[in-house]
């Protein structure tokens, strides 16, 4: 059960982690291999307000999000501002996200706090549980819905889709990439704080390229533009592994694989276009209950 | 004629591409709810100069005064904000969206309510939703799209899919519209159609609109009443109504090379 429910809360972190991911990448269409940063900046800020400061760790996890986020426009508002895009833009996110692991690896104390560099940061509270993660993954889901539907989520969309016809539509490019990259970095922010609380420890090695390409992986072959995509495939990713574990090394091939097959027959990803709403499941049942031949 | 009147007005625009001038000291006045076409062969500047005046694109020289103010150096979504809308040549839909998120799009491009209530959805920012859905689909019905409002963009035919971009121009509420080559690629009815849509348009919104266009026939019978401004190689070549600019010399020169017949080129 401990083993299970270990697998459950990792691939809950994972699912908060990939849903803002989905956001500024699958809707708003700027590639992120970054979040790692992102993770350990809110993880490393949460864990140390909780074990320094006695903060409880709920507001202490709004807290690692809201500095992931504030983070986060060190590098978007040159990026945006010099129009960095695809390619450029994913490549300043992974150097930002490797400063802030290499920064980590290096810091043995920020002043009385002992980080203790490659070592990692010991015993850190332990309020990470199933139910905590959970809620956090039903809240971070309504909520990533919310965004996705409003105004400002429909902007981001179109940003996606065709980022000169947008801006002359009226949409603040500057403005609404920096929202996207904000929240999606909270995301990832609260994410961190989450394992932080759960491993009782937190280490940079945590937060490798690996961890931001798993989450842009998740993103994109759960599906561009899809919530439930990301979702999906963020727990797939998690949970897949634990089962084959005798295929541990085996892992990178068949993910390579997988893209591949997945690139070449739903470039949109698996779940891509596909909105998480009444609509698509009543428009599923609705395919269930006819006989087969009509299909 | 009083001043306070005009609505758009280009002074000697330069612009210069590497070594390539495509605009040369244009010079323009548009008076408000007037419509006027840019004609001119391939490659005249006729594209650029609506980059230029959506900012798309900054002139090496000159000014561009909207209302009389400069609107120089702002960026393209200021530009809308201020009252300029347009299609485009090759068609920039959002071509995963429907239809009606098209439109909608040009609605709420400056949200209309707080970020705080987008993630709550107060009953205030449902009613505004409401409000902005309304209006979309009075858009669309407009253009006589309303049956295709939740078809995705990219699925509609062709000629459609330049009536929906007409349609999410008008959606931020322009005081002057810009429409590139609205008629390119449509047959003489689609044609006729759209000469209707646009003269409604004009008409009812009040728009004061521009128009460039390859279809003589279209451009001739939308601008009957007002002018023409011929660009060729980057340079106004002419200014005048129907009339002159069919039997302006030069104008037939350039499209046409030295036949003389005025008549061949009304028919094209």
């Amino acid at each position: 059960m401990g083993y299970i429910n270990a697998i459950i809360i990792l691939a809950g972190i994972n699912i908060i982690a990939a849903l803002g991911v989905a956001i500024l990448t699958g809707y708003t269409g700027l590639f992120s291999i970054g979040h790692a940063g992102f993770m350990a900046l809110g993880g490393y800020f949460s864990a140390i307000l909780v074990k320094e400061f006695g903060v409880h760790f709920v507001p202490a996890l709004l807290a690692g999000g809201l500095f992931a986020g504030l983070t986060s426009f060190i590098i978007g508002y040159p990026a945006f501002r010099s129009r960095l895009r695809g390619d450029y833009f994913a490549i300043a996110t992974l150097g930002f996200s490797e400063a802030i692991r290499l920064i980590l690896n290096n810091t043995r104390e920020i002043g009385f706090i002992k980080t203790g560099a490659a070592f990692g940061y010991m015993n850190i509270p332990g309020h990470t549980n199933l139910w905590v993660v959970i809620g956090a993954v039903v809240l971070a889901i309504y909520f990533a819905h919310m965004f996705v539907t409003s105004q400002y989520g429909k902007n981001c969309i179109a940003i996606g889709q065709d980022e000169v016809a947008a801006q002359m539509m009226g949409v603040d490019l500057l403005k609404t990439k920096l929202l996207a990259l904000f929240i999606s970095a909270f995301y990832a922010g609260v994410a961190g704080g989450l394992l932080g609380f759960y491993f009782a420890y937190l280490s940079p090695s945590f937060f490798t390229i690996t961890k931001s390409s798993d989450l842009l992986a998740a993103v994109v072959f759960g599906g561009i533009q899809s919530l439930i995509g990301p979702v999906v495939t963020a727990f797939i990713l998690i949970a897949v592994p634990e089962v084959l574990r005798a295929l541990a090394e085996w892992r990178l091939i068949i993910y390579g694989f997988l893209f591949v097959v997945v690139m070449i027959y739903r470039p949109q990803g698996l779940f891509g276009y596909v909105e998480m709403n009444l609509h698509f499941a009543r428009a599923w049942w609705q395919r269930l209950r006819r006989p087969v031949a009509e299909r | 004629m009083t001043a306070s009147n005009e609505i758009l007005s280009l002074r000697n625009l330069t612009v210069d591409f590497g070594g390539v001038r495509a605009v040369n000291d244009v010079s323009l006045s548009l008076q408000r709810g007037e419509m006027v076409a840019l004609i001119g062969p391939n490659g005249a500047g006729k594209t650029t100069i609506f980059n230029l005046i959506t900012s798309a694109v900054q002139p090496t020289a000159g000014e561009i005064l909207l209302n009389g103010k400069s609107i120089l150096r702002k960026s393209p979504d200021q530009i809308c904000r201020l009252g300029i809308s347009r299609t485009f040549q090759n068609i920039r839909l959002f071509p995963q969206m429907t239809a009606y998120e098209n439109v909608e799009l040009g609605l709420h491009s400056t949200p209309h309510y707080s970020l705080a209530e987008a993630f709550v959805r107060t009953p205030r920012a449902r009613q505004i939703e409401n409000d902005t859905r309304k209006k979309a689909l009075e858009l669309l019905e407009m253009v006589n799209l309303q049956e295709y409002a939740h078809a995705r963009a990219a699925s509609l035919p062709y000629g459609l899919q330049r009536r929906l971009e007409i349609a999410r121009a008008m959606a931020t509420s322009p005081q002057l519209l810009l429409l590139d080559e609205p008629a390119a690629g449509m047959n003489e009815d689609e044609c006729n159609e759209l000469i209707e849509l646009i003269r409604k348009i004009h008409q009812q919104m009040q728009y004061t609109i521009i128009i460039i266009e390859h279809h003589m026939a279209v451009v001739m019978e939308l601008c009957r009443d007002s002018r023409i401004y011929v660009l060729n190689l980057g340079s106004l070549l002419a200014v005048g109504s129907p009339q002159e600019i069919q039997n302006n010399p030069d104008v037939i020169r350039a499209y046409l090379g030295e036949r003389k017949n005025a008549r061949d080129f009304s028919a094209s």
